[in-house]
């Protein structure tokens, strides 16, 4: 078995393990057996409601959320050649974020998919203003400066409702919440909402690798040796902001998995995107369960785009300090 | 094999015609911002262009992306590497048109002398070195029309030879080889000269009839002294 077998099935494993501890721990707490029995339809009725009431869903959506936001990243590192781009360079988050808050201040008429929806306008909106912004050709400079100067001015707009509502209590709550990103009480209403979106542009990115490896060493290059460098620079930007609009929808704004998740990669299995970008969907949704568990039992500060930045940054830390890239 | 008609680019190159053939050793010379890059550049489809340009008898704008990396081969002048990419993918990058070839990949990383440094990281590799990867890279295409924009560029005496010779060694296997130079005592060890001067093409022919010392004060701007000086040449029959 050669390394990069290893590494599949490390984080294969790590993602199973990650499923499993999602499904079982919690309030009440769920054994291998009950979960079991829950999914073969003989546990009783209390299980079964945690089960697939509860568990199942919260875990199918942090599932996708990684899943979503590690392909992203790893997607906008090659797309800019920089292994410090994340998936909300381009202004997708933030837009997404400005919608989501837009939408929890003013509300909404489409009751649970409100937020989710204006959540996903929002970045489309700011990926399509960032397009129009940069034109000349969509080169990737114009389109960094223009989601820098989108980001900010997102940022600005949601800081001001932010302190516009500070008086309402509950309200500025919600948003501070949303903003730090979550993935409790998700429905099964919110697993259609992203999952089907993230599955089909997973798939429609893993043949993309090997162009994304010629594109990682340069667009001339790349196009010399057969690649259409202008349709593959516009279908990652579509794929990444479909899965960061549908990962922030249904998980608010969860910093660092898409930074962090293909930089780790990187460092243990090398720069090859035909196994980075599989790796950091892998690599993603086990980052995400496994952050989710302890807003289990902290209380209601910890919220999930906290603990993956308090648990990502020191580990890409030791990580650097091992194998300096 | 390889033709421009009329080639422009606007403010950077103006009206260049000419026709490379199969089996020819041709190098471009000017002094900088003469336009040899832009010149390769156009010639290789990688920026826009007015004026016609030809491979192998076919428009260039009705070949596809795919087939193009099949007919063409361009090294650029940059070598640039910001991710840490074995030494072996990177060449083997030279097959994604045609699909991978390890023997192929072998022998292209064996005439650049990079084969023990196959598994190397490219980002950890000395300018030279990194420089010899990406010419591995083009010849692992086997693509019959070879672009190449200052090869020698980082590359000690004895490599800068062994890049001349395997250009050479290409055209004598029926490729068509255009590379650019800015040092004119390398201008010998070409067919044919293109020389550019501010974006007009002013003179093209064997070194021999064109590079005069009139040509060379009118393009570079310096005297010329024809005189017997040190050379040194790979040793005989040996360019590895």
């Amino acid at each position: 078995m050669s390394k990069s077998h290893l590494i599949f099935a490390g984080f294969a494993l790590l993602l199973f393990f990650a499923i499993v501890a999602s499904m079982a721990l919690g309030e009440a707490m769920l054994s291998p057996v009950e979960i079991w029995a829950a999914i073969c339809g003989a546990a009783d009725e209390s299980s079964r409601i945690i089960f697939f009431d509860i568990r199942l869903p919260r875990t199918i959506v942090g599932l996708f959320v990684g899943v979503g936001l590690g392909a992203s990243g790893a997607v906008m590192q090659a797309y800019f050649r920089n292994p410090l781009a994340a998936p909300g360079l381009l202004g997708v988050s933030s837009g997404g974020a400005l919608g989501a808050v837009l939408a929890l201040t003013f509300g909404g008429w489409f009751g649970i998919y409100t937020v989710p929806l204006a959540s996903v306008s929002g970045a489309f909106l700011a990926i399509g203003a960032v397009i129009l912004l940069a034109r000349k050709g969509a080169s990737p400079e114009h389109l960094l400066l223009a989601g820098v100067a989108l980001n900010a001015l997102f940022g600005a707009v949601t800081s001001f409702i932010l302190s516009a509502s500070a008086a309402q209590t509950h309200l500025n709550a919600q948003i501070l919440f949303w903003l730090m990103g979550g993935i409790e009480n998700r429905t099964w209403e919110h697993v259609w909402m992203a999952a089907p979106g993230i599955l089909l542009a997973s798939i429609l990115l893993l043949p993309l690798g090997r162009p994304m490896n010629l594109l990682a060493l340069g667009d001339s290059g790349a196009q010399s040796l057969g690649v259409d460098v202008r349709r593959l620079r516009w279908q990652l930007i579509v794929l990444s902001t479909v899965l960061t609009a549908l990962a922030t929808a249904v998980g608010g704004v969860i910093g660092f998995v898409g930074l962090v998740v293909p930089h780790i990669i990187r460092l243990l299995d090398g720069p090859n995107h035909r196994r980075l970008v599989p790796l950091s969907m892998l690599g993603g949704a086990s980052l995400v369960l496994l952050c989710d568990l302890p807003t289990r039992f902290l209380g209601a500060g910890t919220r999930l785009g906290v603990i993956t930045s308090l648990v990502g940054g020191p580990f890409l830390l030791w990580l650097l300090r091992k194998r300096p890239c | 094999m390889l033709k421009a008609a009329a080639l422009s680019v606007d403010g950077r190159l103006y009206n260049i015609s000419l026709e490379v053939h199969a089996g020819e050793c041709a190098a471009i010379l000017g002094p900088n911002g003469a336009g040899k890059s832009t010149l390769l550049n156009a010639l290789a489809g990688l920026l826009s262009a007015s004026g016609g340009i030809y491979w192998m008898g076919e428009e260039l704008e009705r070949i596809p992306y795919i087939k193009r990396g099949r007919m063409l081969a361009w090294l650029g002048q940059e070598s640039a590497a910001e991710f840490a990419f074995p030494v072996r993918d990177v060449v083997a990058q030279g097959r994604f048109a045609h699909g991978d070839d390890n023997q192929r990949i072998d022998e292209a990383m064996a005439a650049v002398n990079i084969s023990r440094i196959a598994n190397r990281a490219v980002t950890e590799l000395s300018g030279g070195e990194r420089r010899r990867v990406f010419i591995a890279r083009a010849l692992a295409t086997g693509a019959p029309i070879q672009l190449w924009d200052e090869p020698a560029s980082c590359l000690d005496v004895r490599h800068t030879l062994e890049v001349y010779a395997l250009a050479r060694g290409l055209a004598s296997g029926g490729a068509c080889v255009l590379v650019s130079l800015h040092d004119i005592r390398a201008a010998y060890r070409f067919d044919r000269l293109i020389v550019l001067d501010r974006g007009k093409l002013v003179a093209d022919g064997p070194p021999h009839d064109i590079l005069t010392a009139h040509l060379i004060r009118q393009v570079f701007c310096v005297e010329t002294r024809f005189l017997t000086s040190l050379v040194p040449e790979l040793p005989d029959g040996e360019y590895i």
